[in-house]
């Protein structure tokens, strides 16, 4: 006896699969984000670059231009949304066991987010306020 | 008695290449499933629809679909979920089809056994010896990873899998983890290599949909992220302390 064989169907993601649910919106705009965290550093070391080379009135007319404001304005929501939903999925991979309770992702976000505004703050505070 | 429209893909590779819907009306009640409606369809509108299913209680794992846009056992979605809608009732994605709803499972069943879903002893003690014990703490570490019947929905939401087929994938590195972080294995020297390939869990982006879909409340995203964790503890401390320091 043969056996006959028929073909399988075989479907291919297409470009757009991120648009078919809310999910996938919401892993696509976090990975999209980094791309403006990427694109403020950038900026910003050529501004400090600038600096360092005795520009200093080059480097301030880089920070008062519109658009350099509004370009961080941007990066600043971006950066925030990056940084939130990471800290967040930080505290779903790696909940801290502290006697009985374990911790919930929200509690990992606050603690990162207070300690991200300490650490700031501490290295403003050194290098410029002191 | 309300009526639900069904469309269903059709896939009939001895009559044209091409996939299809089709479209059924079926009567029912509110406790009714849309397996239920698959079985109707078969017993009185069209006995040569396709499709798997067993068990009818979401624990065989065999009757999985992508209903309505998400993938879902069809024995757990209620049709009244869907009242006045079209329920569009498709194969899982991710996997080829080979007629109608019938998805080819070989390549998962393939990375099942590839992590060696059994508990590896460096010297197995004869049964007279006693079992291998273990505590409700001990059990409780990866007790949820051995939940999994196997119903792939988790690869079907993984665009990963979708794009590189050669991904280990979710529900397999879950059981892959389930035993690692079983105290009675010793297997871990064997099974990290497999679980830290090229294709292994780095390939994971932390897309996360494989855990919303699961229907038994496994975390495979979770089990992934801590693999990952593992295997970069574990390298660190091979090369801190080259001589086996455990
Ligand atoms: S992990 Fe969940 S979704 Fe994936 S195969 Fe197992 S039971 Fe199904
Ligand atoms: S028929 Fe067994 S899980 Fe749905």
């Amino acid at each position: 006896m043969t056996e006959k064989t028929f073909p399988e169907l075989r479907r291919k993601l297409t470009s757009g699969w991120w648009t078919s649910n809310r999910h996938y919106v919401q892993y696509m705009v976090r990975e999209w984000t980094s791309l403006f965290v990427a694109l403020f550093s950038l900026v910003y070391i050529y501004g400090l670059s600038l600096l360092a080379t005795g520009s200093r009135s080059a480097f301030l007319n880089l920070l008062k231009s519109p658009a350099m404001i509004a370009f961080s304005f941007i990066a600043l929501i971006f950066t925030l949304y990056h940084a939130v939903t990471w800290f967040y999925l930080l505290g779903q991979v790696v909940p801290v066991k502290i006697g009985k309770t374990t911790s919930k992702p929200w509690q990992a976000l606050v603690a990162n987010l207070v300690l991200l505004i300490i650490v700031s703050y501490l290295v403003i505070w050194l290098l410029v306020l002191r | 008695m309300d009526t639900a429209t069904i469309r269903v893909t059709r896939y009939r590779p001895e009559t044209g290449p091409e996939p299809f819907f089709q479209e059924y009306k079926v009567p029912y009640r509110n406790d009714m499933v849309v397996l239920d409606a698959l079985n109707y369809i078969k017993a009185n509108l069209d006995g040569s629809l396709t499709y798997r299913w067993s068990c009818r209680m979401g624990v065989c794992g065999s009757c999985g679909a992508n209903v309505d846009g998400t993938p879902k056992l069809t024995c757990a979605s209620f049709l009244h979920e869907f009242k006045g809608r079209t329920i569009n009732v498709e194969p899982l994605p991710n996997f080829p089809v080979i007629k109608d709803l019938v998805v080819n499972m070989e390549d998962f069943m393939r990375k099942l056994v590839k992590i060696k879903p059994w508990i590896i002893r460096e010297k197995e003690t004869p049964p007279e010896q006693g079992e291998y014990q273990q505590s409700a703490e001990e059990l409780e570490r990866y007790q949820q990873f051995s939940s999994c019947i196997n119903c792939m929905l988790c690869y079907s939401a993984c665009p990963i899998y979708g794009l590189n087929e050669k991904f280990l994938g979710p529900a397999a590195t879950a059981l892959a983890y389930r035993y690692i972080e079983d105290s009675r294995d010793q297997g871990k020297n064997v099974r990290f290599p497999i679980v830290h390939e090229m294709e292994g869990v780095w390939e994971c982006t932390l897309v996360g949909e494989c855990s919303v879909v699961c229907p038994k409340g496994v975390d495979p995203m979770l089990a992934i992220q801590k693999t990952k964790i593992l295997g970069a503890t574990n390298a660190l401390r091979s090369i801190l302390m080259p001589r086996g320091g455990r």
